[in-house]
C-alpha cells in the first residue's frame, strides 16, 4: 500500500469520528501542555539564573585559591606567590594571570560620604589583558592613585543624591582625592616575635588617594570595588617580604571551552578553583534533574491521554470490525491494516501536540506577562528590566520534542488495539454486525 | 480445460468444547478454468465452509487446495494475504462494500493493498464498474445504490484484480428475483469472458441457471455432481 492511499484512508476514517477525535485530541493538548509548561518552567527559570550568573564573571576567568581543593587524597596546594603566578602563565591554553591582593581597608571617604568597599590590589597592567574597559580616566600609574568600578560614583558615594547624572558622577570624581582609612593587625611576624603583639590594637591609617580612573560596567564584584597597585595593597596590608603569597590569582584561558581543562588540571594540584562556567555546568545538572521532575508531574496527564487514544481506537476497531474482515478479504495483510490504526492513532497524537503546543505557548506568554508585571509591580519600579525575567521559556528542542513525543505516545497507544485488529479472523470480523 | 483449483481429500473439523464437528469430510473437487461450478446444500451442509477455504480466510484441518500450483494449506498469514490480493475475488450475500467509499473506492480497494497506482486502479475500476453496467454510478456512495447495483459493485470488486477464481456466497440471497437475475446475467457475461466462478447457493433456479456443474453437498462430503444448464 503506497503512503499517499494510507493518508487518504486514515483521513477518511478519522473524518468520520470527528468528536471522538476532537476529544480524544483534545486529552492529548492537554498532556502535552501540560508537559511543556512543566519543563519550559523549568528551562525559564534556568535560564535566568544562568544569565544572571553571567554577573559572577567572564566565562573565560578561573579564580584560584590556594590551600586543600577538597578533592580527597589531593595535597594541599603549593603557596599562590609569584612562582605560582609564573607557573600558571606557563600553562597551556592560559592567556593571562592576575594575582589579588585584597587591601585592609575599612572604609572611604569622599567628602564627607563614607562607604565600604573592597579595594583590590593588582598587577595594573594586566587589568587590560583581563577584559577591563576604563570608561572614564586612566589606570593608576603610582602608590597613590586609585581606579573605581562602575557602580562606587552613584551607589557606594551616593552621588546620585546630589540629582548629578551617572556620567556626571564619574567626572566629579576623576582627579578628587578620596580617604582611605586602612586597619593594620599585626603580622604573624611581630606576633611570632613577641607573643603579646597579637593582643594590640589594630593600628589605624589614614591614606589620600587619587581617583585617576572609572571602569566601564563589568560584573557586580568589579563594578563595586577599587583597584590600586599590587604593591599598594601589600604595603597597606603592612607586607613587606620579598615573596609574598596571593589570596586569589584569577587566571584567563584562551576560550570558555579550555576553561575545564585548566581547572581540572588546577584542582588536581590541590588549588581550589571557581568559574562562572563550572558554576553553570553544575546548575545545569540541578536544572535538568529539575525539568525531569517537572515533566515527569506533566507525564501524568499524558498517561491519561494515552488511555484515551487507546479506548478510542478500541472502539473504533470494535465499530469497524466488519470492515477489517472486508479489507482483509480483499487482500488487506496484518501488516497493512496494523499500519492503517497506528497511522491513525499517532495522527491523533500529532494534532493533539500541535494544539498542545501552540496551547502551552500562548499560555507560557500569558504567564510570563502576567509573572513580569506582578513583579513590576511588588517591586515599584525597583526591577530595573522588569521584561528581561523568563519564567516560561520554551525552545526549539522542547516544541520538537512535543510533537514527536505526543506522536509516539499516540503511536504507542495505538499499539495495541492495532495488533488486535491485524489479528482478527478474516471470518469473525465479517460475520461481526 | 485447465485446472484452476484442485481441492483433494479436503478436511475441517471444529471442536466446540468437548464434541467435534466434522464440517467438510474428504471433499475432492477440481475446477477448471472459464467453469462456474455451483455447490448446493441445505444450511451447515459445509458449502460455505469450503468457499472460504478456497477463499484463503479459514484454514483446512487436513487435504489440500491447489490453486494455480500453490497449496493453501501451507501458506502463512502473509502469503494468505497476497493470495487473497491477486488470486481470488468474493463476492458476498450481504455485498460488504465499505460504506464511506464510492462504488469506485470500493472496486480499488483491492489494488490499493496491492499497491497499484493511482490512475492505473482508477482505469481499471472504472473498467471493471462499466463491465457490470455501473459506469454512470462511479463516485456514489453504498447507501446510494440499490441492493442490485450494491453486488454489482461487489462482482466489479471480486474481477478488478483479475483472480484465477471468484468465489461468491449466496450472491442472489439478498436480492429478489428479477435484481437477482440480473446478478446471475453479469456473472455468465463475466464467465463467457473466460472468468472462474464457484458459487454457493440453496435455489436449485439460480444453480440451473448459472452453472456448467452443480455439486451437492449433505454433512460435509459430495453426495452428488451434475450437469449444469450451461454444461
Amino acid at each position: 500500500m503506497r503512503f499517499r492511499d494510507l493518508a487518504f484512508l486514515v483521513v477518511s476514517n478519522l473524518r468520520r469520528m470527528k468528536l471522538r477525535l476532537a476529544l480524544t485530541a483534545l486529552g492529548v493538548v492537554i498532556g502535552t501542555s501540560a508537559i511543556v509548561l512543566m519543563v519550559s518552567l523549568g528551562v525559564g527559570l534556568q535560564k535566568s539564573v544562568v544569565a544572571s550568573l553571567g554577573d559572577l564573571g567572564a566565562a573565560t576567568h578561573i579564580t584560584v585559591m590556594g590551600g586543600f581543593s577538597g578533592q580527597p587524597g589531593m595535597p594541599e596546594s603549593e603557596p599562590l606567590d609569584d612562582r605560582a603566578v609564573a607557573r600558571f602563565e606557563g600553562m597551556d591554553n592560559v592567556q593571562a594571570v592576575m594575582p589579588i591582593v585584597t587591601a585592609m581597608v575599612q572604609d572611604m571617604t569622599y567628602k564627607k560620604n563614607t562607604t565600604n568597599m573592597t579595594v583590590k590590589g593588582v598587577p595594573v597592567d594586566s587589568l587590560k589583558a583581563f577584559g577591563f574597559e576604563i570608561a572614564e580616566g586612566r589606570l593608576p600609574r603610582n602608590d597613590k592613585e586609585i581606579l573605581l568600578g562602575d557602580a562606587v560614583p552613584l551607589k557606594l558615594f551616593d552621588l546620585s543624591a546630589t540629582e548629578n547624572t551617572n556620567k556626571a558622577a564619574r567626572l566629579e570624581l576623576i582627579g578628587r582625592r578620596i580617604v582611605a582609612t586602612v586597619v593594620q593587625y599585626p603580622t604573624e611576624g611581630e606576633v611570632a616575635k613577641d607573643p603579646a603583639a597579637a593582643m594590640q590594637e589594630p593600628v589605624e591609617e589614614r591614606h589620600k588617594l587619587t581617583v585617576v580612573g572609572i571602569l566601564a560596567p563589568a560584573d557586580v564584584d568589579t563594578d563595586s570595588s577599587a583597584f590600586i597597585s599590587l604593591d599598594t595593597a601589600l604595603a597597606f596590608n603592612g607586607i613587606t617580604t620579598r615573596r609574598p603569597t596571593y589570596e586569589t590569582i584569577i587566571v584567563k584561558a584562551d576560550s570558555a571551552e579550555t576553561v575545564a581543562g585548566i581547572e581540572k588540571i588546577l584542582t588536581n594540584e590541590g588549588f581550589m578553583t571557581f568559574s562562572a562556567r563550572t558554576i553553570q555546568e553544575g546548575l545545569k545538572q540541578t536544572f535538568v534533574i529539575i525539568q525531569v521532575v517537572l515533566g515527569a508531574l506533566g507525564a501524568i496527564a499524558m498517561i491519561v491521554a494515552a488511555l484515551g487514544i487507546a479506548n478510542t481506537m478500541t472502539m473504533s476497531i470494535y465499530e469497524r470490525t466488519r470492515e477489517i474482515g472486508i479489507m482483509k478479504a480483499v487482500g488487506a495483510s496484518n501488516r497493512q491494516i496494523k499500519r492503517v490504526f497506528l497511522s491513525e492513532a499517532a495522527i491523533i497524537g500529532v494534532l493533539g501536540g500541535v494544539g498542545g503546543l501552540v496551547f502551552s505557548t500562548a499560555g507560557a506568554a500569558l504567564a510570563n506577562l502576567f509573572l513580569q508585571s506582578m513583579i513590576a509591580a511588588q517591586s515599584n519600579g525597583a526591577v530595573s528590566q522588569p521584561g528581561t525575567t523568563t519564567f516560561f521559556y520554551i525552545p526549539l528542542w522542547l516544541a520538537i520534542f512535543a510533537i514527536v513525543f505526543a506522536a509516539s505516545v499516540g503511536l504507542l497507544s495505538g499499539v495495541l488495539p492495532a495488533v488486535r485488529a491485524a489479528n482478527l479472523d478474516p471470518l469473525v470480523a465479517l460475520r461481526h454486525e | 480445460m485447465t485446472t484452476a483449483v484442485d481441492v483433494r481429500n479436503l478436511q475441517k473439523q471444529y471442536t466446540m468444547g468437548s464434541t467435534v464437528l466434522d464440517v467438510l469430510r474428504g471433499v475432492d473437487l477440481t475446477i477448471n478454468h472459464g467453469e462456474i461450478v455451483c455447490v448446493m446444500g441445505p444450511s451447515g451442509s459445509g458449502k460455505s465452509t469450503l468457499l472460504n477455504i478456497v477463499g484463503g480466510l479459514d484454514r483446512p484441518t487436513g487435504g489440500a487446495v491447489i490453486v494455480e500450483g500453490d497449496d493453501l494449506a501451507t501458506m502463512d498469514d502473509e502469503r494468505l494475504a497476497d493470495y487473497r490480493r491477486h488470486q481470488v475475488g468474493f463476492v458476498f450475500q450481504s455485498f460488504n462494500l465499505i460504506p464511506t467509499l464510492s462504488a469506485r473506492g470500493n472496486v480499488e480497494l483491492p489494488l490499493v493493498f496491492a499497491g497499484l497506482a493511482r490512475s492505473d486502479r482508477a482505469s481499471q475500476a472504472t473498467a471493471a464498474l462499466e463491465s457490470v453496467g455501473l459506469g454512470h454510478r462511479l463516485e456514489h456512495k453504498p447507501t446510494e445504490l440499490s441492493g442490485g447495483e450494491q453486488q454489482r459493485v461487489a462482482v466489479a470488486r471480486a474481477v478488478v484484480n483479475g483472480p484465477a477464481i471468484i468465489l461468491a456466497d449466496e450472491p442472489t440471497g439478498n436480492l429478489d428475483t428479477t435484481t437477482g437475475n440480473e446478478i446471475l446475467d453479469v456473472i455468465k457475461a463475466m464467465n463467457a469472458e473466460g472468468r472462474t466462478f464457484l458459487i454457493t447457493t440453496h435455489d436449485r433456479a439460480v444453480a440451473e441457471a448459472v452453472a456448467h456443474r452443480i455439486v451437492h453437498f449433505i454433512d460435509g462430503s459430495i453426495v452428488e455432481i451434475e450437469q449444469g444448464g450451461l454444461a
